[in-house]
């Protein structure tokens, strides 16, 4: 148990006024503007400059695209992102699935997307969730189909975030609708710009933009399929545990989960903004904000849930962090009142957005990555050895699954 | 915020290789010496004082005393590890009261006979959780059997003798709980005045918070097996009931609350013991969060029991009495938020484990 904190020595310091430069060449005002607008986090300038500094997979050597650094060097790297507001969505889905490409597809590509991946010309997106499908991906639908040296895909993904900034798609297919619905998938690494690719837009009352991605008869090389022929189950693995923080922390230098990383950034951000709301706003009757007793216990509730979210471990970090942000962002919205629905885009901002905007976003936390409820089923088989229940769809691929009367 | 508030810190939240030793032996102390029939044999006090001998001859009350007093040197996160223990077995003793009195004692410099007395465990001591006044009668944990109670009086610390044991007041968890009435001040030893006092006085109930906050995980992660046991054993339909979402969700909430609330406990528990200027916020947090877990985890454990966890007979039922009949003595968890609220507004400064 140790929970010091590290003084950083000359260079390190140094290191991190590197990241906060290069952060503040890039940040500029038009951009957040443009971001909030767009509804994605994503900003290639800012990309490529970390890819030129090795900083998008800043852990690997250096004659393979990284930066070489050290695992303190590389947590003062990701605060600092993390302080500035930098969307980490593109970053996670390269790391996550990175592993996966390296172990499992034709050596050649490899070691040709290796440094750009690297460098940041190259970005996936992930191809799991179809339209009728929900968090239960192992019940893909989307079918691939071989012709000689190539397959045919034909299908739609739903929840494609980020696909319009990505060069490939990390897709889930159906190859053998015969077999035990685990039996029967394979995993292809599409290009994004094969022809029949259609990529349409998809917003979410939470600001952000995501994506449908249809396939209309797209071909795609044998090459790009990923491990064996109905084996895809086995290479989605790897990235799935990586996305449900299943690894936990593995040094002390690292979150314990998503939930205590990103979600508890989020509520934090919004306490900041309730605290200082706090500090100076004024009653109509004359009376102090920061002398209400009222007021103080919702602040020292949602800074409790903050720590409580960062120090929960793995999954059920991911459930408490996402609960604790929805809770919150809502409790301090109804703290400030009708003031907290003034948008960024008011003609009048009143620097209580980010609660307004806590809100939205909170919701979709509880349903990224697989829902709360694929989480809470996870946690009670695994952590509380509960039974499964036998569900007709569990193992067997439901092609025409009854629909209710 | 707070101890996170400014620059990078290591979140190392595992056991070391004694404390893992630590954890394992007095697990099995209690699995073996303080099954639930002893807990139920001795109600209504909530004292068991052959357990009680036997944990002062594993040398439980000097443990949490620097070497130079005759301690062992055991650090709040030893003896965090040891609340818990405590907890998940709902052992009738004054552990919590005893260790921290005793440790106030020895951190105002009291007279080594008096202290002698304590870590030797002769007497049993307490502290009044909330501050006194002369004359007026306050609930104090444990006064009922303890002949010792550090209390704050008008800015003054001092260790009480009159009127020790308290009358035992018979109460919702089944504790030792006296009531008990602060003299005027003739008949004690004063240990320190002033603001010296009231700091003293509060890094006591900081450590009482974060040994109570780890004992409330323990009982209710005690709770919770006894519930997840009973629905993969209990069937409705044709399926045990534990397969079903209604009955596994809730059950999964509570062990969500529980790892969170350990891990909080142990950052209250470091931070109280190795940067105690830090430590009011976390420890005031881990306390509060564990405290109203423990309430509502023990009621969903018992829930879902059905009927039969209803019933005193169920185990259920002990865990359920002890977490409000524990955690309660701490004061108000609400309370508890208004002063981190108030920190929060002072220091202006909600933010947050980033580097700078």
């Amino acid at each position: 148990m140790d929970f010091s904190r590290i003084e950083l020595d000359d260079g390190q310091r140094s290191f991190a006024e590197e990241v906060r430069e290069l952060l503040a060449e890039c940040l500029s005002e038009e951009e957040q503007d443009r971001q909030y607008r767009v509804g994605s986090g994503f900003d290639e300038t800012l990309h490529m400059a970390l890819g030129s500094k090795g900083w998008l997979m800043p852990t690997w050597p250096v004659e393979r695209g990284g930066a070489g650094l050290d695992p303190l060097r590389a947590r003062v790297l990701e605060l600092e992102l993390r302080h500035a507001g930098v969307s980490n969505m593109t970053i996670l889905s390269l790391r996550s699935v990175w592993p996966a490409v390296e172990k499992h597809l034709d050596a050649e590509l490899v070691e040709e997307l290796r440094p750009k991946v690297a460098r940041g010309y190259v970005r996936f997106c992930l191809g799991y969730t179809e339209p009728d499908g929900g968090s239960d991906i192992a019940s893909a639908k989307f079918r691939a189909t071989r012709d000689g040296d190539e397959w045919i895909l034909s299908g739609s993904k739903i929840f494609t975030t980020e696909a319009q900034n990505s060069q490939f798609i990390f897709l889930l297919t159906r190859t053998d609708p015969t077999r035990p619905k685990h039996e029967g998938l394979t995993m292809f690494l599409v290009p994004t710009g094969s022809p029949g690719i259609e990529i349409q837009a998809i917003r979410t009352f939470g600001g952000e933009r995501t994506n449908i991605v249809f396939f209309d008869d797209v071909r795609v090389s044998d090459r790009f399929r990923l491990g064996a022929v109905n084996g895809g189950w086995a290479v989605l693995r790897g990235p799935l545990d990586e996305e449900h923080s299943l690894g936990g922390a593995e040094s002390a230098l690292e979150d314990l989960s998503i939930g205590g990383s990103d979600y508890a950034l989020v509520l934090a951000k919004a306490l900041q903004v309730a605290t200082d709301w706090a500090s100076t706003a004024v009653r109509e009757d004359g009376r102090k904000v920061s002398e209400d007793d009222a007021v103080k216990m919702r602040l020292g509730m949602a800074a409790t849930d903050v720590e409580v979210a960062r120090s929960t471990p793995g999954p059920m970090g991911r459930v408490f962090g996402s609960e604790a942000l929805i809770r919150g962002a809502a409790d301090l919205l109804d703290l400030v009142g009708t003031d907290g629905l003034l948008m960024a885009t008011s003609r009048r901002p009143n620097g209580l957005n980010e609660l307004e905007f806590a809100h939205r976003y909170a919701q979709g936390t509880a349903t990224y990555g697989g829902t709360v409820e694929v989480f809470r089923d996870m946690i009670a088989q695994h952590v509380l050895g509960l039974p499964r229940l036998d569900l007709p769809g569990r193992k067997v691929f439901l092609q025409n699954p009854p629909t209710s009367r | 915020m707070f101890m996170t508030g400014s620059g990078i810190r290591l979140q190392d939240y595992s056991l070391s290789a004694e404390q893992e030793w630590l954890r394992e032996t007095f697990q099995k102390f209690f699995e073996k010496e303080c099954p639930t029939a002893v807990v139920r044999s001795a109600e209504p006090l909530g004292f068991d004082a052959d357990l009680w001998q036997k944990l002062l001859n594993m040398g439980i009350a000097s443990a949490g005393l620097a070497p130079s007093v005759g301690g062992d040197g055991a650090t709040l996160v030893e003896l965090s590890i040891i609340a818990e223990e405590v907890g998940r077995s709902i052992a009738p003793v004054p552990f919590i009261s005893h260790i921290v009195a005793t440790r106030l004692l020895a951190a105002t410099k009291a007279p080594d006979d008096v202290l002698n007395q304590a870590i030797h465990g002769h007497e049993v001591v307490t502290l009044a959780v909330q501050p006194s006044r002369p004359g007026r009668p306050q609930l104090v944990p444990d006064a009922a059997i303890a002949t010792g109670a550090v209390a704050l009086v008008d800015n003054e610390l001092a260790l009480f003798r009159a009127g020790l044991p308290a009358a035992h007041m018979e109460n919702h968890g089944r504790t030792p709980l006296g009531l008990w009435r602060p003299g005027d001040g003739a008949d004690c030893l004063s240990l320190v005045r002033g603001d010296a006092a009231n700091m003293a006085h509060q890094h006591a109930v900081i450590e009482w918070k974060v040994l109570m906050a780890a004992a409330l995980v323990g009982l209710t992660e005690a709770s919770l097996r006894l519930a997840a046991d009973f629905a993969k054993t209990r069937y409705t339909m044709g399926v045990p009931i534990g397969s079903l979402q209604g009955v596994a969700f809730p059950l999964a909430d509570v062990a969500i609350g529980v790892a969170g609330a350990r891990n909080l406990t142990r950052r209250a528990a470091w931070t109280a013991e190795f940067e105690p200027e830090n430590s009011l916020e976390i420890a005031l947090m881990a306390f509060s969060h564990a405290a109203r877990l423990a309430t509502w985890g023990t009621t969903t454990a018992a829930h879902m029991q059905g009927g039969l966890g209803f019933t005193a007979e169920a185990d259920a039922s002990l865990f359920f009495l002890r977490s409000k009949g524990w955690s309660s003595l701490g004061g108000d968890p609400m309370r508890d938020f208004v002063t981190i609220g108030e920190s929060l507004i002072a220091s202006k400064n909600a933010a947050t484990a980033e580097p700078r």
